[in-house]
C-alpha cells in the first residue's frame, strides 16, 4: 500500500469485496434489493435499451460478465455508451439495474485511471458548486452548445438577467449564507480530496487508489503502467 | 407411596431386549414395587399377548390407573389409551414413560441406564397421582360435503365424493358448471402428441354432475358467509334470479325472438349472445337464463317476447334472489384462477392494439364453438394471420409491482399446443415464441419436442415492446439472447401468454371462510408436500388453480386427493379433539381480558364480558397460562402440580432437567436416541405443549429438587406452532432468567430441528459438563 | 404508489432547477404562477442549493457527497416549515429522493454526514432519521398538477380542441423509483391526464413513448451523435403520431427536444412541424398567464409564435 493515497468515498461507491458482483450489491449507488445473482439473461434489458439499439452496448452481457467476475469489463468502451435512463432498471423481471451496475463499474474504472479523459472536463464542476450552489455545463461543452444553436439561443443566453428579471425570478445562485456551507460540506465528506487526487491522477495518469483492487487478479493491463 | 384410594399398575415392556438389554428390569422391578403398586413386565407389550395382560391385570387389580414404560409415547401410546379405554379406564389415567428412547438406546452399556429408568417410572407414578380424568370434546362431522366452484377441479372433486356415496353440494356462480376447462378447446396430449377435444371429455362429466343422485347442484349461485365450527360448517348462499324456471326444455325459441344482442363472455366479449341464452350448447344444467344488465323487459319496457314463444312456461320475470342455508362437515374450494390482466404491459400493446390477443382468448378464436367458429382470424380484419408471435411470461416470473413472481406452468405447454394446432391447420403460417425458459417438465417434454419438428419458431428472449406501425401490423422487439440480435419480428398477430392468478372468488371464498392465503395470493396448503390439498382449517379442503397455477392433468389429479381427503375426514363420523387444553377456572377470573392475545384467537369475550376458551380452536400450547394474572387457566394435564410432581420424581442431585416441547422438539430427542447416539444419564427430559407454560416456580422448584441446569426446548418457527408460539417462548424465557437472579445463569433456551439431532445431544452433554450448570 | 387523494398543496418547498433557471426560467414563472391561481401553498428559497444531479450523474460525485448536500437541502425544508419538496426537474427527484431513503435506513450514511455536519459547526442541518419520508416528502411538480387537474380543466381559458398533444414523461420520475410514481410506470400518463383536461387531442400511445429523451447527462457532449440519434427515433415517432405538441416535464429534456430539434433537423435533412413546453408553462398558459412574461417562450429554439396564434393566443 506504500505510496497509495487514502479516499475514504471510494469505499462506499465502490467498496472493495472478493467479487465484482458483491462490490455491485455492496455499493451505495445500488438499490438494497438489486436482484443481480438472480439475473435470468433474459435480455429484456437490452432489448429496451437506447445504448444497444445503436452501439454495441449490451446490459444483459455486462451483468454475465460481472457475474463472472470479469475484471476486464470495467475496461469495456461500451460501458459509457449508458444513457442513465434506467428503461432496464423499470423493464428487469427480477429487479436488476443494469444502469446501477455500470454507475459501480464505472467509478471503478475510474479509480484505475479509465475515462479520466472524459472526467477532467468536469474538474472545475466542483469547485462552480462549492462556490455557487449550482450546477454548470463545463465551459467545452457549452462551446460546443454554442456551435449547434441559434442566434436566439446565443442572444438570450447574454440577456438571461434580464430574461429572468422580466420573469419575476432572483438571482440563480445560492444565497451567500450557502456557500461556506456547502464548501464545508464537501471538505468533510472527503469530496475536494478525492477530486485532487483524480487531477493528479489525470495528471500522471497513474492509478493512485488501491482501496478498490480486491478484485484484481492480475489481468488487468493498465497502459499507464 | 399412594396418597389415596386410587390402585395404580405399572407395566415394562422389554421391547425384545431393546429395553431389557441396557436396562436391568428385574432390578427396577424391585425398585418400584410396593404391595401398593404392582409392577409387571413383558416382552412386547405393544403386541396382542401385551395388550391382553394389561387388561386383564387392569381386571384383576382393579387398577385406575396405568403407568407404562415402554418405547416413546410417539409411537404406541393410542394403542396403550385405546387398550386401558377397552378396559373401562378414563384414556387420561396412562403415563407413558420413554425408557428405550430416552434410555436404552442412549445410555446402551451404561450401568447408570437402570437408575434413570427407575426415576423416569417414578416421575411418571407421582404424577399419574394428581391426575384426574379428562374428557375429550367430540363432535359429530355432518355427513355431507360442499363443493364450491364448478370448473374442473370442483366436478371432479364432487364426482369423487358423490361416487363414494357422500352427499356433495357443488356451486358454481355462473350459470352452468364448466369453467375456464369449457373455455379452452383443445387439450394436449403428451403421449399421443396430438391435441384433443376438451368438450369431448368434460361434457361426460358435466353430464354425470347433473344427473347424479348424490350431487345437488347450485349453479348462479354465489356463498356469502360461513358460521359454524369443523364439522360442522353452516353456509349461506345466494341463488340469483335467472328469470327462466327449471323446467326449461331448453329449446331456444326464447332466444331465437329475443330482440337483444350481448356481450358475450364466454367467447372474450363478442356481441354474439341474446339476452335469454345458454353460455354455450353443453352447458349443465340445460336451463336457459335471463341477462338482467341486457334483458330490456326488466328495464322495464314492455318486450316479453321469449314469455310468448315458450311452450313450457318457464319464463318468470318476477323471479327473486333465493338465499340457502346448507350445513356439510367438508368443503372443497376449487374456485379456480382468472387471467391475468395483460393491459398492465402497455409495452405489450394489449387493449392498445387490436391485434394482441391473450392465449386464452387464442383458445377461443381456434375454438369450433368460438367467436369465429374455429377460424383463425385477426380481431382487426378477420384476416387470417401469416406470421403469430407469442410472447412467454406476461405477469408471471415478474418482479414488479402489477406482476407475478411465480412461473404460471400452463402458459409454455398452452403456447406449443396453440402454435401445434396453428400449423397443422394453417401450414403457411409462421408461429414464433419469445420464451425465457420452456418449462416441459416430465414427458410433456415429448410434446415439445413434437411441436418443435413441426417446424416452429424459438426465440429465447423476454421482448421489450410490440409496435404498431401500418396496417394493424405489428412489430416484436426483442433480443435474441443466444444470439445477441436485437431483432424486430413483424407480427400480424400478437398472442401473449399471459400468468395465471388467483380469481377474485377464490381471494372471496378465501375471506369467507377464513382460510389462509399465500403472499401469491392463491390459498395456502398446510404444508406443501404432506398435506397439499388441507387448508389452514380443518374440515376446508382445496385444489386446482385456487392452490397455486396448474395445468388440467395436474388439476385432476389434485382435485382427487382433494375428494379422497374431505371423504377421509368425513368417514371419521366423530371428531375427538385432544382433551389436553386450556382450561379456565370461572371463579378466579377478573375478565381482564389479557388471555384474548391468544395467537390462535381460541379465547373470546361474550357480549355478558365472560371469558370463553373454544375446545375446537384451543391447541393447548398454554401460551395463555402466563398471560393471566390470577392464575385461572391451566392446561389440562399439564398443570404445575403435576409437572412437580414428575419433578419430584425423576431429579436427583446434579441432574439437568429438560422441557421439550411436544412436538419438533420431543422428536428431536427420539431421534437420538434412533439415531444410536448418546447423552450423559444425568439428562432428565420432560414433555411440555411448548414451554411457554414453563413457571418460574417450576424452574425453582426444580432448582431446589437439586438440577444444576434446566433447558427448555421449544418449537422452530418453521412449524405451525412455533410460527406464533416460538418468539412468545423466548419472551417467557428470557423473563423468567431475568427474575430468577443469580441463578439465571443456569437456564437455557433453544430450538431444536429433528435432522440436527446431534446437536441437541451435544446441548445435553454441555450443560452436564457445566459447573454448577452455568 | 402515491395516490391522488395524497398530493399535499400546502408546505411544497418548490425545488429549484439549474437547468430551468438557466435554460427555460419560464418554467419556474410558470409553475409559481399557476400555484399562485390554484391556491397552492409554496416557497422558493435561495438558500437550496443543487441536488448534484449533474455531477452525479457525469461520474464525478460520488454518493455520500451527493448524499451530504440533500440533507442541507432538507435542512432548509425543514427549518422554513416547507417539507414537501416539489422539483422541477426529474433527476433531483430522483436524486433526494434516493439521498433521503439512504439517510433513513443506512445508519453509517446518515451517521458520517452528520458527523460532517456537526464538525464543521452546522448542528443545525443535522439530518434526524425518519424527519422525512421518502415517499412522502417528495414530489414532482407535474403531480401537484395532476392533483389540480379538474380545476385546471375548469379555468382553462383556451379552445385547445384539435391541438394533437403527446406527452414525454421523465425516465428519472417513473422509472428509478418506479413503484412510487403515480400510475403505471409502463405507462405513465400524468401529462396525458393534465392536457386532456384542458380539452386538447392527446396521443397517449405512441411508438417508444418510454424511451429517453437521448440526453443522457454526458451523452449529448461525449457521444453527440449517438445521443442524436435516439432524439430523432422519438421525434419521427411523434411525426408519425401527428403530434403538434411535446408537452415536457424536466428541462433536460426539453433541452434535447427544442434545442436539438433544429440541429437534427439540419443534420438529417428533415422537418419536424412540433414544438415543445413544460407541462407547466402549458398550465399557464391555460390558465391564462402571459406567454411572454410567465410563461417565457421566447427563450425556446424552436419557435412557438405559429402554434400560440393557432390556438388564439396574442404574442
Amino acid at each position: 500500500m506504500t505510496g497509495t493515497m487514502a479516499d475514504p468515498l471510494s469505499e462506499y461507491d465502490t467498496p472493495a469485496c472478493e467479487t465484482l458482483a458483491q462490490t455491485v450489491k455492496k455499493s451505495l449507488r445500488t438499490s438494497d434489493s438489486i436482484g443481480i445473482s438472480r439475473c435470468l439473461q433474459c435480455g429484456a434489458c437490452t432489448s429496451s435499451c437506447p445504448a444497444a439499439r445503436f452501439t454495441d452496448y449490451n446490459p444483459r452481457m455486462i451483468i454475465k460478465r460481472v457475474m463472472e467476475n470479469d475484471i476486464s469489463v470495467i475496461e469495456d468502451e461500451s460501458i459509457w455508451n449508458c444513457f442513465y435512463c434506467y428503461t432496464c432498471h423499470l423493464r428487469c423481471p427480477r429487479n436488476n439495474s443494469p444502469t446501477q451496475v455500470v454507475q459501480v463499474l464505472k467509478q471503478m474504472a475510474i479509480n484505475k485511471g479509465i475515462g479520466l479523459d472524459r472526467l477532467k472536463v468536469l474538474f472545475g464542476y466542483g469547485d462552480t458548486f462549492a462556490e455557487f450552489g449550482v450546477s454548470k455545463i463545463p465551459d467545452l461543452y457549452v462551446g460546443r452548445m454554442k456551435d449547434d444553436f441559434d442566434i436566439r439561443w446565443h442572444e438570450f443566453k447574454e440577456d438571461l438577467d434580464s430574461v429572468r428579471s422580466e420573469l419575476g425570478l432572483g438571482t440563480v445562485n445560492v444565497k451567500d449564507s450557502g456557500r461556506g456551507e456547502i464548501r464545508a460540506i464537501l471538505e468533510g465528506i472527503g469530496f475536494f480530496k478525492r477530486q485532487e487526487k483524480l487531477k493528479q491522477m489525470a495528471r500522471t495518469k497513474k492509478p493512485i487508489f488501491e482501496s478498490d483492487t480486491s478484485n484484481e487478479s492480475g489481468e488487468i493491463t493498465d497502459e499507464a503502467n | 407411596m399412594t396418597i389415596s384410594n386410587e390402585h395404580i399398575g405399572v407395566f415394562i415392556c422389554h421391547c425384545g431386549g431393546n429395553i431389557s438389554d441396557a436396562i436391568d428390569i428385574p432390578s427396577v422391578k424391585q425398585e418400584i414395587g410396593t404391595s401398593d403398586i404392582p409392577v409387571f413386565d413383558c416382552e412386547y407389550l405393544c403386541s396382542n399377548i401385551g395388550q391382553d395382560l394389561i387388561k386383564t391385570i387392569i381386571d384383576k387389580h382393579s387398577l385406575d390407573k396405568v403407568v407404562i414404560g415402554a418405547c416413546t409415547p410417539a409411537k404406541h401410546e393410542k394403542l396403550f389409551k385405546k387398550c386401558i379405554g377397552d378396559a373401562g379406564l378414563n384414556t387420561s389415567m396412562l403415563e407413558i414413560a420413554n425408557l428405550r428412547e430416552q434410555c436404552s438406546w442412549v445410555h446402551t452399556g451404561n450401568p447408570a441406564a437402570t437408575k434413570k429408568s427407575i426415576s423416569l417410572l417414578n416421575g411418571k407414578i407421582k404424577r399419574i397421582q394428581t391426575a384426574h380424568p379428562l374428557t375429550p370434546v367430540q363432535v359429530t362431522i355432518n355427513p355431507n360435503a360442499m363443493v364450491i366452484g364448478g370448473g374442473i377441479a370442483g366436478i371432479n372433486t364432487a364426482l369423487n365424493l358423490a361416487n363414494n356415496d357422500i352427499h356433495t353440494y357443488l356451486i358454481e356462480q355462473d350459470v352452468t358448471i364448466g369453467g375456464n376447462t369449457a373455455k379452452i378447446g383443445k387439450i394436449f396430449s403428451p403421449e399421443k402428441l396430438a391435441e384433443e377435444c376438451a368438450m369431448c371429455s368434460l361434457s361426460p362429466l358435466m353430464n354425470e354432475v347433473g344427473s347424479h343422485p348424490n350431487i345437488t347442484l347450485l349453479t348462479y349461485t354465489e356463498v356469502e358467509s360461513a358460521s359454524g365450527n369443523v364439522g360442522d360448517f353452516k353456509v349461506t348462499m345466494r341463488k340469483k334470479a335467472r328469470y327462466v324456471k327449471d323446467n326449461c326444455m331448453a329449446c331456444g325459441r326464447c332466444s331465437e325472438v329475443c330482440p337483444v344482442y350481448a356481450e358475450n363472455d364466454f367467447n372474450c366479449g363478442v356481441k354474439d349472445k341474446k339476452a335469454i341464452s345458454m353460455r354455450f350448447a353443453q352447458s349443465v344444467p340445460q336451463v336457459y337464463s335471463i341477462d338482467p344488465d341486457h334483458c330490456i323487459e326488466l328495464a322495464g319496457t314492455d318486450c316479453g317476447k321469449c314469455l310468448d314463444v315458450c311452450k313450457v312456461d318457464a319464463i318468470d320475470f318476477g323471479q327473486k334472489d333465493e338465499f340457502i342455508d346448507i350445513n356439510v362437515g367438508a368443503i372443497v374450494v376449487a374456485t379456480g384462477f382468472d387471467e391475468y390482466d395483460a393491459s398492465l404491459k402497455p409495452q405489450y400493446g394489449y387493449g392498445i392494439f387490436k391485434n394482441v390477443i391473450t392465449q386464452m382468448e387464442l383458445a377461443r378464436i381456434l375454438g369450433v364453438n368460438g367467436p369465429t367458429l374455429g377460424k383463425l382470424a385477426r380481431p382487426s380484419d378477420n384476416s387470417t394471420p401469416k406470421n403469430i408471435v407469442m410472447i412467454q411470461c406476461v405477469g408471471s416470473r415478474d418482479e414488479h409491482a402489477g406482476g407475478n413472481k411465480y412461473c404460471s406452468r400452463y402458459c409454455c405447454m398452452a403456447a406449443l399446443k396453440h402454435a401445434s394446432l396453428i400449423s397443422k391447420k394453417y401450414p403457411d403460417a409462421n408461429v414464433t415464441i419469445c420464451y425465457i425458459d420452456i418449462r416441459a417438465f416430465g414427458l410433456y417434454e415429448n410434446y415439445y419436442r413434437a411441436v418443435q419438428d413441426m417446424g416452429i419458431s424459438f426465440v429465447r428472449g423476454r421482448p421489450a415492446e410490440v409496435v404498431e406501425r401500418s396496417n394493424n401490423n405489428l412489430i416484436v422487439k426483442i433480443e435474441d439472447t443466444l444470439t445477441q440480435e436485437l431483432k424486430e419480428i413483424p407480427a400480424d398477430m400478437v398472442v401473449l401468454s399471459s400468468a395465471m392468478e388467483a380469481s377474485s372468488g377464490t381471494k372471496q371464498i378465501a375471506r369467507i371462510l377464513d382460510v389462509t392465503l399465500s403472499e401469491d395470493g392463491f390459498i395456502k396448503e398446510k404444508h406443501s408436500k404432506l398435506r397439499p390439498v388441507d387448508t389452514s382449517r380443518d374440515g376446508i379442503f382445496v385444489c386446482g388453480t385456487a392452490q397455486s397455477p396448474k395445468d388440467v392433468t395436474d388439476t385432476i389429479a389434485q382435485s382427487g386427493l382433494a375428494a379422497a381427503r374431505a371423504s377421509a375426514f368425513i368417514s371419521n363420523k366423530v371428531i375427538s379433539f385432544n382433551p389436553h387444553i386450556a382450561h379456565m377456572d370461572h371463579s378466579l377470573c377478573n375478565s381482564c381480558g389479557e388471555c384474548l392475545k391468544c395467537p390462535f384467537d381460541a379465547i373470546s369475550k361474550n357480549g355478558s364480558g365472560n371469558i370463553s376458551i373454544n375446545p375446537l380452536v384451543c391447541n393447548g400450547c398454554g401460551y395463555c397460562t402466563k398471560l393471566c394474572s390470577k392464575n385461572a387457566i391451566s392446561i389440562d394435564g399439564y398443570k404445575e402440580e403435576q409437572i412437580m410432581a414428575e419433578i419430584d420424581g425423576i431429579l436427583e442431585k446434579g441432574d439437568v432437567l429438560v422441557f421439550l416441547s411436544r412436538e419438533i422438539p420431543y422428536a428431536t430427542a427420539d431421534n437420538i436416541g434412533n439415531s444410536v447416539a448418546r447423552y450423559p444419564a444425568n439428562v432428565k427430559i420432560i414433555k411440555v405443549p411448548t414451554t411457554t407454560i414453563v413457571a418460574r416456580s417450576t424452574i425453582e422448584h426444580a432448582f431446589e429438587c437439586g438440577s444444576r441446569a434446566v433447558l427448555m426446548v421449544e418449537e422452530p418457527t418453521d412449524n405451525t406452532i412455533g410460527e406464533f408460539i416460538y418468539p412468545l417462548a423466548l419472551e417467557n424465557f428470557e423473563r423468567i432468567k431475568a427474575e430468577l437472579g443469580d441463578k439465571s445463569a443456569r437456564l437455557h433456551f433453544k430450538k431444536a430441528y429433528i435432522p440436527n439431532y446431534r446437536g441437541l445431544a451435544d446441548t445435553f452433554t454441555s450443560l452436564t459438563e457445566m459447573e454448577d450448570g452455568e | 404508489m402515491k395516490q391522488i387523494e395524497n398530493i399535499p398543496d400546502q408546505g411544497i418547498l418548490l425545488f429549484k432547477s439549474c437547468m430551468v433557471s438557466v435554460e427555460y426560467p419560464g418554467i419556474e414563472s410558470s409553475t409559481t404562477y399557476a400555484f399562485s391561481k390554484l391556491g397552492i401553498d409554496y416557497l422558493v428559497s435561495d438558500e437550496q442549493s443543487c441536488c448534484t444531479g449533474l455531477g452525479y450523474y457525469f461520474d464525478l460525485f460520488d454518493q455520500m457527497s451527493t448524499t451530504a448536500i440533500a440533507a442541507r437541502n432538507f435542512a432548509v425544508a425543514r427549518k422554513n416549515g416547507y417539507t414537501n419538496i416539489t422539483t422541477l426537474c426529474s433527476t433531483c427527484y430522483a436524486i433526494n429522493k434516493k439521498a433521503c431513503a439512504l439517510l433513513n435506513s443506512n445508519d453509517e450514511v446518515r451517521l458520517n454526514v452528520n458527523s460532517v455536519f456537526k464538525e464543521a459547526g452546522l448542528d443545525d442541518l443535522v439530518y434526524e432519521q425518519n424527519s422525512l419520508d421518502d415517499v412522502d416528502n417528495f414530489y414532482h411538480v407535474v403531480e401537484i398538477l395532476l392533483s389540480k387537474a379538474k380545476e385546471i380543466g375548469r379555468l382553462n381559458a383556451i379552445d385547445f380542441s384539435g391541438v394533437r398533444v403527446a406527452a414525454h414523461h421523465a425516465c428519472h420520475y417513473y422509472k428509478i423509483q418506479s413503484d412510487d410514481m403515480m400510475g403505471n410506470p409502463n405507462h405513465p400518463l400524468l401529462i396525458d391526464t393534465i392536457a386532456k383536461s384542458c380539452g386538447a387531442d392527446v396521443v397517449e400511445w405512441y411508438e417508444d413513448k418510454t424511451l429517453t429523451c437521448g440526453a443522457g447527462f454526458s451523452q449529448i457532449h461525449v457521444n453527440r451523435d449517438l445521443s442524436l440519434k435516439v432524439t430523432r427515433v422519438k421525434l419521427e415517432s411523434l411525426k408519425n403520431a401527428g403530434v403538434d405538441l411535446v408537452l415536457h416535464m424536466c428541462p433536460n429534456c426539453q433541452i434535447q427536444y427544442d434545442r436539438y430539434q433544429p440541429v437534427i433537423e439540419k443534420e438529417y435533412g428533415t422537418k419536424y412541424n412540433i414544438v415543445h413546453m413544460n407541462i407547466a408553462q402549458f398550465v399557464a398558459l391555460a390558465l391564462g398567464a402571459d406567454p411572454k412574461k410567465v410563461c417565457g417562450f421566447k427563450t425556446h429554439s424552436v419557435p412557438l409564435d405559429d402554434f400560440l396564434s393557432r390556438i388564439g393566443v396574442s404574442v
